[in-house]
């Protein structure tokens, strides 16, 4: 359980995380979603005591990440995919890290394995790809064998083979129980990996839902063509649609399905030329959902200046 | 609604019991280990040792050349000032780049995810970087004094510093105790600094830089700022022949005072910035 309460940092005079509140719960993949300089990272840092919050609080099972003792056995993580010293080997990397927190090399040699670089692990982390780098990341995360596991943009830069390996990790992670908190700016990375979502802009919460109403709000209008469009658009407001015109003679209908459309112009006997309906993407839907927010910035950096 | 306020977050770290600190500086030792720029840094001291001790051999055969007034005016053959100065930059590399090698690479945020409780985590990095430079120290203080007095054989001073062995013993363990206070110093300045580079140009400066503006000070203060410099401290721990103020207990003093300024500088910058 990761608890966050009024969290708010400060840099000189920006908010990166403004007031943000939010719990994640165990047993479900959490995914933090925002976009570029939401202050998704940051919060994350905080979370794991590597920045520290001009005020509020972040706590993991009650207690700030600083407070625990040998942290790898309960809160696992991976930040960013340059964190390893290049001149030393995946096993040393791993190792290193593990002796500090009690942990034997039988575990290390393990966790390279789980993640596919046990061929690799005597080799210098310097020439890893950035896909390998990423897996070391998520082996030095599952040391302790940790029930929360924290991602920060973990299919950032990753081939598709790279991607697709990270969300069957991060399901079999969540099918182990664990607790799991990934970041994002991507939603549709979202719809693929996790079940609850929090999408925060200008370091606030936007919104809390689960990835099943996201979906639920993707579908969006249906676009009809008519030669009869003016008499349609009157039918079509009578049942309590609203229309626009595309700019292009065909009409916009939202509120109304298309087979709903059919039978209504069919009753009326107005032909139809075109009867499409249009779905947001869920990138669509994200930007419906954080538009404001940026837009808010737009206009608070512009007024700032 | 708890309010955290930076005051709080600057309490210090939860005790570190026993087993978390030498486990973290199991760790801190691994990693030391685990890099080739150790070895490389200890390949330099050995080679900087070599040359210190060829160019004490070349001096012993001048004076073998010389004639009997010229041998007395001879500068001792003194490992300390040919061989010392280069050991302790290079050994306290090794004492910066326990820290700061991790701020190069990133490697910080793992260790500190690791580690969380800064305090313990530095003060098991100072453990590592302290013992580096004594034991780095020692050795090759004692190499480069033993390869000295096989040099000088039974050549009498002003060229031989010691009438017989066991006058070396001070110069051995002073010469040491000022690498160990290098490598300590180093590590506590990389932890404010962050960057080897800058780390070892004003470890440079403190060395090198300083004693040369300290030239246009008044005599009084230059030879007050001289006998605090961390070089100099190694003829005064030795309780040697020497120009400067404090004695041997004085210098271990400034060598104190050096290390924890150095240390407690380090600390109170990890744990006030953000890190990782």
């Amino acid at each position: 359980m990761i608890s966050v309460r009024e969290l708010t940092k400060r840099y000189g005079p920006t908010a990166a995380v403004d007031r943000l509140s939010f719990d994640v719960r165990p047993g479900v993949v959490t995914g933090f979603l925002g976009p570029n300089g939401a202050g998704k990272s940051t919060t994350l840092r905080i979370i794991l005591g590597l920045h520290r919050p001009t005020s509020g609080e972040a706590l993991i099972g009650g207690r700030r990440y600083e407070r625990i003792r040998r942290p790898l056995h309960e809160v696992g993580a991976v930040l960013d995919a340059d964190t390893a010293h290049p001149g030393r080997t995946a096993f040393h990397h791993l190792a290193c890290l593990a002796r500090s927190n009690g942990i034997g090399g039988s575990r290390v040699a393990a966790v390279l394995e789980r993640v596919g670089l046990a061929d690799v692990a005597h080799k210098r982390v310097g020439g890893f790809s950035l896909g390998m780098r990423q897996r070391l990341g998520i082996a030095a995360a599952l040391l302790g064998d940790p029930a929360v596991v924290l991602l920060d943009e973990p299919v950032n830069g990753l081939d598709a083979a790279g991607i697709r390996w990270i969300r069957s990790t991060l399901r079999s992670l969540a099918a182990e129980g664990r607790t799991v908190l990934l970041s994002s700016h991507l939603m549709s990375e979202m719809a693929l990996t996790v079940d609850h979502v929090l999408i925060i802009g200008r370091g606030r919460l936007l919104a809390e839902t689960s990835m099943e109403q996201v979906r639920a709000r993707s579908g969006r209008d249906v676009l009809v063509r008519s030669p009869r469009a003016a008499d349609l658009a009157v039918v079509l407001t009578g049942l309590g649609a609203s229309v626009t015109a595309d700019g292009d003679g065909g009409l916009v209908a939202v509120g109304v399905d298309a087979p709903t459309i059919g039978d209504a112009a069919a009753a009326a006997s107005i032909p139809l030329h075109g009867l499409t309906p249009r779905s947001a993407t869920l990138e669509e839907v994200y930007l419906e959902m954080t538009g404001d927010a940026a837009e808010y910035r737009a206009v608070a950096e512009r007024t700032t200046r | 609604m708890t309010t955290t306020t930076i005051v709080d977050d600057t309490a210090a770290p939860t005790a570190p019991r026993p087993p978390a600190f030498r486990d973290a500086v199991a760790a801190e030792w691994m990693k030391l280990r685990t890099v080739r720029t150790t070895y490389a840094l200890l390949a330099g001291a050995a080679a900087a040792t070599l040359l210190g001790l060829t160019v004490l051999a070349l001096l012993v055969q001048d004076y073998d050349r010389a004639a009997p007034a010229e041998r007395a005016a001879f500068e001792a053959a003194d490992p300390t000032v040919a061989v010392m100065p280069f050991v302790g930059f290079l050994i306290g590399s090794i004492g910066a780049m326990v820290i700061t090698s991790e701020y190069t690479t990133g490697s910080i945020g793992p260790g500190l995810l690791a580690v969380p409780q800064r305090g313990l985590l530095l003060g098991a990095k100072a453990t590592v970087a302290a013992t580096v430079g004594a034991i780095g120290g020692l050795l090759f203080a004692l190499l480069s004094c033993v390869g000295t007095i096989v040099l000088l054989g039974d050549r009498p001073a002003p060229l031989n510093p010691w009438p017989t062995w066991t006058d070396a013993v001070p110069t051995v363990v002073g010469a040491a105790l000022v690498v160990l206070t290098t490598s300590a110093v180093a590590l506590g300045l990389g932890a404010v600094l962050r960057s080897t580079a800058a780390t070892l140009v004003t470890l440079g400066g403190l060395g090198l830089v300083v004693p040369m503006f300290a030239h246009a000070l008044p005599t009084t203060l230059h030879l007050l700022l001289a006998s605090i410099l961390i070089p100099n401290l190694a003829p005064q721990l030795a309780g040697a022949d020497h120009p400067y103020l404090l004695s041997p207990v004085g210098a271990a003093a400034a060598a104190v005072v050096w290390v924890v300024a150095a240390l407690a500088a380090g600390a109170f910058a990890l744990d006030r910035r953000d890190a990782g």
